[in-house]
């Protein structure tokens, strides 16, 4: 799965790998490699500016470490970040049951 | 060119580009990917070419640290807040017949060039793709929005000191944006690092 295929999910991913515990930024995206089998192709480098992003959103917490000589920066979610998360999953449900709905006939369920 | 010169290389990319909390934190990212290369069974050389090609462009990743830059969030904000505070002092000046005000002409030309600078400036931060130039350009907008507000409403008291409802809506929506702009300024600030 390319990178441009991801727009406006990206930041949802991020969020999730996060919702297990603090990591830094390799570690998320070892996490997003693990969670799908190696299918997710973006240039790591990537990811840290996006990791900046939720964090000036308010969403993700980021402190310094040193690790092994070397300064590391480590992100936990917040407390809207775990809000925001969640507001995701029910979005992402409620679009996976809608377009599955109609491209392979599993029937939508009741929204009540 | 060796492994550890193809990394330092990797990072003297994106030194030039990038502050160097940044650069340090990628530096950490780029050392653990090179490392797992190197336990999956690579060579010294072939895990630091798999582990820049890995983390991708220089080019990109500044292009993406520069879209996350606060200054981006902040040239958008005044921007699109600006024709509403222009609003409220074109109705201010057109009603208090500011042509009138015994003021030199200097007065009048020097906000509106300001003005079309400090566009110009929050335009580029909200365009560029590169990291520095968004930061330096957002910071100016901020403290040339802010400055451009404080000109406007004490110039105006001093020139029209019996201020009308009009202009006294233009002062609040000015005082408004001046203080909305010192609170963008300090993470534009620490963005630039």
């Amino acid at each position: 799965m390319r990178a441009e295929e991801l727009k406006g999910h990206l930041d949802a991913l991020l969020l999730a790998a996060l919702e297990a515990g603090p990591r830094h930024g390799y570690a998320v995206i070892e996490a997003l490699r693990q969670d799908t089998g190696g299918r997710l192709d973006l240039p790591t480098g990537t990811i840290y500016p996006a990791l900046r992003r939720l964090e000036q959103a308010g969403l993700i917490a980021g402190a310094w470490s040193v690790v092994g000589g070397r300064r590391r920066r480590c992100y936990q979610l917040t407390g809207a970040g775990q809000q925001a998360l969640a507001g995701r999953r029910a979005a992402w449900r409620e679009f996976a049951a809608t377009v599955s709905a109609v491209l392979e006939g599993v029937p939508c369920p009741d929204p009540a | 060119m060796s492994g550890p010169g193809l990394i330092t290389s990797y990072l003297d990319a994106l030194a030039r580009q990038l502050p160097g909390q940044v650069v340090e934190e990628l530096a950490d990212g780029l050392e653990e990917t090179y490392r797992r290369h190197v336990g999956l069974g690579l060579a010294a050389g072939e895990a630091a070419a798999a582990a820049v090609a890995e983390f991708g462009d220089p080019e990109l990743i500044a292009a993406e640290f520069a879209r996350a830059h606060p200054a981006r969030r902040a040239g958008r904000r005044l921007l699109a807040i600006g024709p509403v505070v222009g609003m409220c002092w074109a109705v201010a000046l057109v009603t208090g017949r500011a042509w009138t005000w015994p003021v030199p002409m200097a007065a009048g030309i020097v906000p509106g060039l300001a003005l079309v600078a400090v566009v110009a400036l929050l335009a580029v931060a909200v365009r560029t793709t590169r990291y520095r130039a968004v930061g330096r350009a957002g910071a100016a907008g901020c403290i040339g929005t802010a400055a451009l507000d404080a000109f406007m409403i004490i110039g105006v008291l001093a020139a029209d000191p019996a201020a009308r409802w009009a202009v006294a809506v233009a002062m609040i929506a000015s005082a408004a944006r001046l203080g909305l702009s010192a609170r963008l300024l300090r993470p534009v600030l620490a963005g630039n690092g």
